[in-house]
């Protein structure tokens, strides 16, 4: 006779139904939703392009520079891309309202652009992705990382060799 | 010629027909919020059967290319058209008594097997697999219940011809106005078995967990009702709709007619039906599992059976 | 609002489901399940519900990429769901492949085959999304009443 017991608790506390469609959800605040990419930071690495198990991340040269696309249709939320990030500049949001029509399908998209720059140093062409701040000791300060992220490859390798013997002198 | 009148008036209006209908889906809405409740949940409005039957009649009717068309499109009409005339037949006490011409007790009866035979025809002229499951599981489970629904019956009708000095009365209406003079049959210990039996017989005839075998959802795809759609889906609610007034109507009329007059009587016939509905068919429907058809039947041939008999013999004697 | 109109809008406070698996790992439906069997999310309050037949559905939710064995009888059930209708293709399976893109067994995305109306994507979808999508294909099927 234990379920006629559920049956008063359940009428004496009343429904436990959230309000959802009527009033906003719950959502934990580690929920894996949405990839965000901010272009900014990254790397250029394309290291969430590999790890990506669903092939949901392509990462292309364009004429305008590297995209970066996410297909929020073919990602699987699992973190993955956000766990390999060097410079976390992909973040999974808690956002979950990806219900769409289908004549949005194929605009369910994230699409970031890291685009050409021209060299202060040589003047050749170059992408503005944000420097490999990584392996850097002392670490670079915030003018130095203004000033490498504005060069090209090239530049860029000798600007650090350089900073690298001035530190070991 | 008035008395035509009365009896169509009885049949399409009150308490047949319109009321009838809006009282049977108003008792579907309240049982499937009531269990909504009981779960824990919030669940659908009170109108939803009502809801539900406007969207069927926007949807379009298929009858599949291998199925009889005239039976089974005429099924469901036959089915609505029985219990229209059988909502007539029960009476409320202090309220409404069924016109003799219209019929008695053994019509009522055989009125109430017509739904039951309806699935069958639907079932078998479907030409689908799972509604001649469907239509077995019926006729199986039909067999099982009607049994005990015959004795239940005489053992009130005998009861109350024996105390009127004669062999037995099959007028619905003699029943309750005895009852309304003698005391309920519900507080007479005798009735007991009886009682209990037909409460074990109306889930049944309604097709409900756990005797809803024929239309089982998840086992056989609603069995008989898996090939409609639409409209003579909606004919099929509306037939289940007014089953549930019969059944229960007919549940009050033999066993606890309220001995009131006028809008009070009304008001309790309703509170009645409303608890009935809710002790007998939610609370049922919520906290048990469905059975097996062998069970069920089994089940039907030994306890509702043997109270029933056992009412009748203590009756008889 | 003539009394046509008035009817359609209240019968869109009914709207059926019926689920096909067109292959699905299984994910996807017990999210579905979930939303009509856990008092948290009832569905069954917005007038929905699970019917066991394609015969009285209004509303298909598909899950899975659509294998090749599967494609012809899942053709078979979506025909027996009577107009008007409105398809959901629930998690990324159906609507891309996903995970399963580009497998030889798969012929996901399913829209070359069925007419798609709402995608809801997700490995699996979360419940309240899935009740999001069937918010939007309710919103479809009373255009299309």
């Amino acid at each position: 006779m234990n379920f006629l017991r559920l049956f008063a608790r359940n009428l004496r506390e009343g429904p436990y139904t959230e309000a959802f469609p009527f009033a906003p959800a719950p959502t934990a605040k580690r929920f894996r939703g949405k990839i965000e990419f901010d272009a900014e930071t990254c790397e250029g690495c394309r290291l969430c392009e590999r790890v990506c198990p669903a092939g949901a991340i392509k990462m292309e040269r364009t004429a305008e520079g590297m995209t970066f696309d996410c297909w929020h249709d073919t990602c699987v939320f699992c973190g993955n891309c956000e766990f390999h990030c060097p410079t976390k500049s992909i973040h999974q949001t808690a956002d979950w309202h990806l219900a769409h029509r289908q004549e949005d399908k194929y605009r369910m998209v994230e699409h970031g652009l890291i685009p050409f720059q021209v060299c202060t140093e040589c003047g050749s062409k170059g992408l503005a992705t944000a420097p490999a701040a990584g392996s850097a000791n002392p670490p670079l300060t915030a003018e130095e990382f203004q000033h490498v992220k504005s060069l090209c490859p090239k530049c860029r390798g000798k600007f650090m060799r350089a900073r690298k013997t001035k530190a070991k002198a | 010629m008035s008395s035509q009148i009365a009896i169509l008036i009885a049949v399409l209006l009150f308490p047949g027909g319109l009321f009838a209908l809006a009282l049977g889906l108003g008792l579907k809405g309240a049982d499937r919020r009531i269990a909504a409740r009981l779960q824990g949940r919030v669940g659908p409005p009170l109108v939803q059967p009502f809801l539900d039957l406007v969207k069927l009649a926007f949807k379009r009717t298929m009858v599949p290319t291998t199925a009889h068309d005239l039976v089974f499109l005429g099924a469901p009409l036959i089915g609505v058209v029985s219990m229209l005339v059988a909502a007539a037949l029960v009476p409320i006490s202090g309220v409404y008594s069924p016109a003799p011409a219209l019929g008695n007790l053994l019509v009522l009866i055989y009125l109430l097997l017509v739904p039951a035979v309806v699935l069958m025809l639907a079932g078998s002229s479907s030409s689908s697999p799972y509604g001649a499951i469907g239509f077995s599981r019926e006729m199986a489970l039909m067999m099982a219940y009607e049994a005990p629904l015959v004795l239940i019956v005489a053992a009130v009708a005998v009861r109350t011809g024996m105390a009127q000095g004669h062999w037995v009365t099959f007028s619905l209406t003699e029943i309750v106005e005895y009852q309304r003079t003698h005391g309920l049959f519900l507080l007479d210990p005798v009735m007991w078995p009886a009682v209990a039996a037909f409460g074990f017989f109306y889930p049944a005839n309604l097709g409900i967990v756990p005797f809803d075998i024929p239309e089982a959802e998840t086992e056989v795809l609603e069995g008989p009702l898996l090939e409609y759609s639409g409209p003579a889906l909606g004919l099929f609610k509306i037939m289940s709709a007014l089953k549930a007034v019969v059944v229960i109507g007919l549940d009050i009329a033999l066993f606890m007619p309220l001995p009131l007059d006028g809008v009070p009587a009304f008001l309790g016939w309703v509170v009645e039906m409303v608890v009935l509905m809710v002790a007998g068919v939610t609370v049922l429907r919520i906290s048990m599992g469905r059975m097996r058809i062998d069970q069920a039947f089994v089940f039907f041939l030994r306890w509702p059976l043997l109270l029933a008999a056992a009412s009748l013999a203590v009756v008889v004697v | 609002m003539s009394v046509i109109e008035r009817l359609k809008t209240m019968a869109t406070k009914s709207p059926w489901i019926y689920r096909i698996n067109a292959g699905s790992c299984n994910g996807c439906d017990v999210e579905m399940a979930t939303c009509a069997l856990i008092p948290r999310y009832d569905v069954e309050r917005l007038g929905c519900q699970y019917c066991g037949s394609p015969r009285h559905a209004d509303i298909v939710l598909i899950s899975g990429p659509l294998t090749r064995r599967v494609l012809d009888a899942t053709l078979r059930v979506f025909d027996e769901i009577p107009d008007p209708k409105v398809t959901v293709a629930v998690g990324v399976c159906p609507i891309s492949g996903g995970i399963f893109r580009e497998s030889y067994a798969v012929l996901a995305p399913i829209d070359q085959y069925f007419p798609v109306d709402v995608n809801v994507p997700g490995c699996p979808p979360r419940p309240q999304a899935i009740i999001e999508g069937i918010a939007q294909a309710v919103q479809i099927w009373r255009e299309r009443l």
